[in-house]
């Protein structure tokens, strides 16, 4: 279970929309306490994937390293990471799933029109050949 | 010593700790000495043919060694080392 709170929430959907119709990703911190995770803060970063972000993202890892030292900063922890997918479904995709890590939450946010229509999140396995479905409170 | 920050799902790997400190003039040295260490890790962040994983990125303080000199990078008692998991995806 991951609950996103209101202020890291809103955060999130003001950067998805604002880099619709491009994908927007970040980073998110908190806390996990007996398996119930709870996001405090969400970071916006860059896109770093070199061609058309349409469809594609990879974030800017000079962008991870400062989300790293504000988590430390405030006594929290890098839980996961979210991204948007311009007007399509929020799913874990393959390329999503070859690219990720196991262990974070990955938050999909769906923006149809550049509005935010849903989202839903997702563990990957150890070895990345699939990811469950987190159940997801926002 | 140099001080090493592990990403969350590391932590497991280092005795739950969120950073080591450890000895090393270089990167490579200093990955060594974490691996050397805690040899759990050492499959999370290199291939069987000792290479650094394509998904695994090394900062040092806010330089990616990718773009310094990879292994051979200086580390500095002062300095920081991260351990940046490569996050990326698309449809
Ligand atoms: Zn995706």
């Amino acid at each position: 279970m991951i609950r996103i709170e209101p202020e890291a929430w809103k955060e999130m959907v003001r950067h998805a929309e604002a880099t619709f119709p491009k994908e927007c990703c970040g980073v998110m911190i908190g806390a996990e306490e007996n398996g119930a995770r709870r996001i405090t803060l969400a970071v916006a970063c860059r896109n770093a994937y070199e061609g058309d972000q349409k469809d594609r993202f990879h974030i800017d890892g000079r962008d991870q390293v400062a989300a790293e030292r504000r988590a430390r900063e405030l006594g929290l922890d890098v839980i996961g990471y979210f991204h948007s997918h311009p007007n399509e479904d929020a799913y874990f995709s393959s390329t999503d799933l070859k690219h990720s890590w196991p262990w974070y939450s990955n938050v999909v946010m769906s923006v149809r029109g550049g509005v935010f229509s849903h989202a839903k999140s997702f563990i990957a396995n150890d070895d990345q050949t699939a990811a469950e479905p987190e159940d997801l409170h926002y | 010593m140099a001080k090493v920050l592990i990403p969350t799902p590391l932590r497991q790997y280092v005795d739950k700790k969120d950073s080591v400190d450890v000895t090393g003039s270089t990167v490579g040295e200093v990955l060594t000495s974490l691996t050397t260490q805690y040899p759990d890790l050492r499959k999370n962040l290199y291939t069987d043919e000792g290479k650094l994983r394509s998904f695994v990125n090394i900062y040092v303080n806010d330089e990616d060694i990718r773009y310094m000199s990879k292994d051979a990078t200086s580390v500095a008692e002062a300095d920081t080392v991260t351990i940046v998991p490569s996050i990326a995806g698309g449809f």
